[in-house]
């Protein structure tokens, strides 16, 4: 019965997270549109609600209306499997972001105590969950690519593995800095670790980690595949890359699976770099957490949307010699200057001198 | 509740594992494949030995397969045909192999259940990151050292092969970013064996076929 509880309440967290993570998602969408409009200078979809407020649901509502078109000579099975691949991949590291700090009641709620928690769930390997995770949405799109049928749809699938298998190694060798400083694997612990003064003195990006966060960042991005990395999907020489053939839900299912992947990889910038939940007075009232989390990531998000309307798309050489010539040589030199400084003790010192990690005073 | 995980998971990675093998299309094979790399992955996590369960994850699904699947796409591999069984007097052998496999598994299973529960001493740390991270650099840094000595061997080993013989002759340097167009594409009046250009530029390619100073059409005519 006990063990029960605890998987509906585990359940009952996901949902949770899942809810607000694609609410968010599906609002980033129309975020991307309107700011887009904007940078144009032009308005963007403002028809539907107020500001274009429901545009979201209006989508939902096209997608699932559309006729779903199955190419004659594609791989069925596979071919439907890619899809769903690439949408679950994206979901299942949600459960790992810690949101905020523990939220304690003055009363006790049935079943759940006085504490709720603000992750769904905490273990030694969170970090490497993620990127194992990460690594799999590959499939996704390669499939896509390959089970189309489509000579287009098979040039973005092998681009795009290529592309996801070069920056995944960069984006591990950038995060190597902060688990050598963290000295965890575990995504609360390192939030933790990281208060102090208003809750802003002690971020990883400040640490001798901004080149570290640097490489994570433009990694990032290229896992994404967003501009100016997005060449499984450049429109100028592929049609629409691996999503080529696919209509209705499925090529929603595509895109959702792709924003989901930005909104998780701004959220392991924010936990990993920008000190997560932490901010002026959380201490004092921990709820506040949630709100300083979601608004570094939509930052994040804002800056993609940004990039987007700013950037030209690469070269698919140079793509590939910037990811291997440049971002993973950065990462070698961040990782044996993060290594020394850490054996040094210099970084140590200094923190200690200051009080830059620990909450202090009344604003702590 | 750990066993009804256990036998979901075995199940899924036998089933893959039959699959692959039985499959005659490569790619549905590395997918069945892929299927058991993340199967005993979940498995080891119910082992309580996490961190081993995210590096395989990361290791063979992620990195690995990733290459079988890219490879399988670029060479645009067809669906095997049914050959007649050559090598038939193998059969036998596999059998004998095969019942030989079993005899162990059943005879491990037997003793197990037969002797009493086996001492869990001190357990709570052992698949953590932290004491395999101790482990390997203390007790087993010999190993460690020479495994990673054998990764740097394969990667030199792949070069060798990469630069030996290969697809252009040694001379030609390949500059990214540079155009070789056969000339007719360029030229409808040029000779089919007249040499290709080889250029960065749209100048470049007008002065290799003498068409400097002509007009361009279009906005900068």
């Amino acid at each position: 019965m006990e063990e029960l509880t605890q998987i509906g309440l585990k359940l009952a967290g996901i949902l949770l997270a899942f809810t607000v993570v694609m609410t968010l998602v599906a609002y980033t969408v129309l975020a991307e549109r309107r700011v887009l409009g904007f940078i144009q200078g032009r308005l963007g979809p403002n028809r539907v609600g107020p500001g274009g407020f429901l545009q979201p649901l209006a989508d939902l509502l096209k997608f699932i209306f559309k006729e779903d078109i199955v190419p004659d000579k594609s791989t069925r099975f596979v071919y439907f499997l890619a899809p769903v691949i690439a949408t679950v991949a994206a979901l299942m590291t949600i459960v790992v972001y810690p949101f905020g700090p523990d939220i304690h009641l003055p009363f006790n709620l049935p079943l759940i105590g006085n504490t709720i928690p603000m992750v769904v769930t905490r273990f030694d390997v969170a970090l490497l969950y993620v990127l194992g995770v990460t690594s799999v949405g590959v499939y996704g799109i390669a499939l896509a690519g390959w089970s189309s049928n489509n000579k287009y749809s098979l040039m973005g699938g092998l681009r795009s593995s290529a592309q996801m298998i070069s920056y995944e190694l960069a984006l591990g060798l950038g995060l190597i800095g902060v688990i050598l400083q963290s000295g965890t694997l575990d995504l609360y612990t390192i939030v933790e670790q990281q208060a102090g003064h208003l809750g802003i003195s002690g971020w990883n990006v400040f640490w001798v980690q901004p080149l570290g966060f640097l490489i994570y960042l433009i990694a990032a991005i290229a896992e994404t595949n967003r501009v100016p990395f997005d060449l499984p999907e450049a429109e100028t020489e592929l049609v629409a890359g691996f999503h080529t053939e696919y209509s209705a839900m499925k090529f929603a299912l595509f895109f959702m699976a792709e924003y989901v992947n930005m909104f998780t990889v701004s959220m392991l910038a924010t936990t990993l770099f920008l000190g997560g939940w932490n901010g002026p007075f959380v201490h004092q009232l921990p709820w506040l957490g949630v709100f300083y989390f979601l608004g570094k990531v939509i930052l994040f998000l804002f800056l993609y949307i940004w990039l987007r309307g700013t950037l030209p798309r690469f070269r698919f050489d140079q793509l590939m010699s910037f990811g291997w010539k440049f971002l993973v040589p950065a990462a070698l030199i961040n990782i044996v200057v993060t290594a020394t400084i850490e054996w040094s003790g210099l970084f140590d010192w200094i923190v200690n001198l200051f009080h830059l990690k620990t909450q202090t005073g009344w604003w702590g | 509740m750990t066993a009804l995980l256990f036998i979901l998971f075995a199940g899924m990675a036998i089933g893959c594992a039959i699959s692959m093998v039985a499959q005659r299309n490569p790619l549905y094979g590395a997918i069945s494949l892929i299927g058991v790399f993340i199967s005993l992955a979940c498995l080891y996590v119910t082992l309580a030995a996490p961190f081993i369960a995210a590096v395989q994850v990361i290791v063979y699904a992620g990195a690995i397969m990733v290459l079988v699947v890219f490879v399988i796409m670029l060479l645009n591999v067809e669906e095997e045909e049914r050959l007649p069984l050559r090598l038939r007097s193998l059969v036998p052998i596999a059998v004998g192999l095969a019942s030989i496999l079993f005899a162990e598994a059943a005879f491990i299973i037997f003793f197990v259940q037969a002797s009493p529960a086996t001492p869990t001493s001190n357990t709570s740390d052992v698949g953590l990151t932290s004491s395999i991270g101790a482990g390997l650099f203390t007790t087993y840094l010999l190993p460690f050292e020479i495994t990673s000595v054998l990764l740097l061997m394969a990667i030199v080993g792949a070069i060798t092969l990469a630069r030996r013989g290969g697809l252009l002759p040694p001379e030609i340097v390949v500059v990214p970013g540079f155009q070789v167009l056969a000339r007719d594409v360029l030229d409808p009046l040029a000779q089919p064996e007249a040499p290709p250009i080889v250029a960065h530029t749209t100048e470049e390619v007008e002065k290799q076929l003498g068409l400097e100073g002509v007009p361009h059409v279009g906005n900068d005519a």
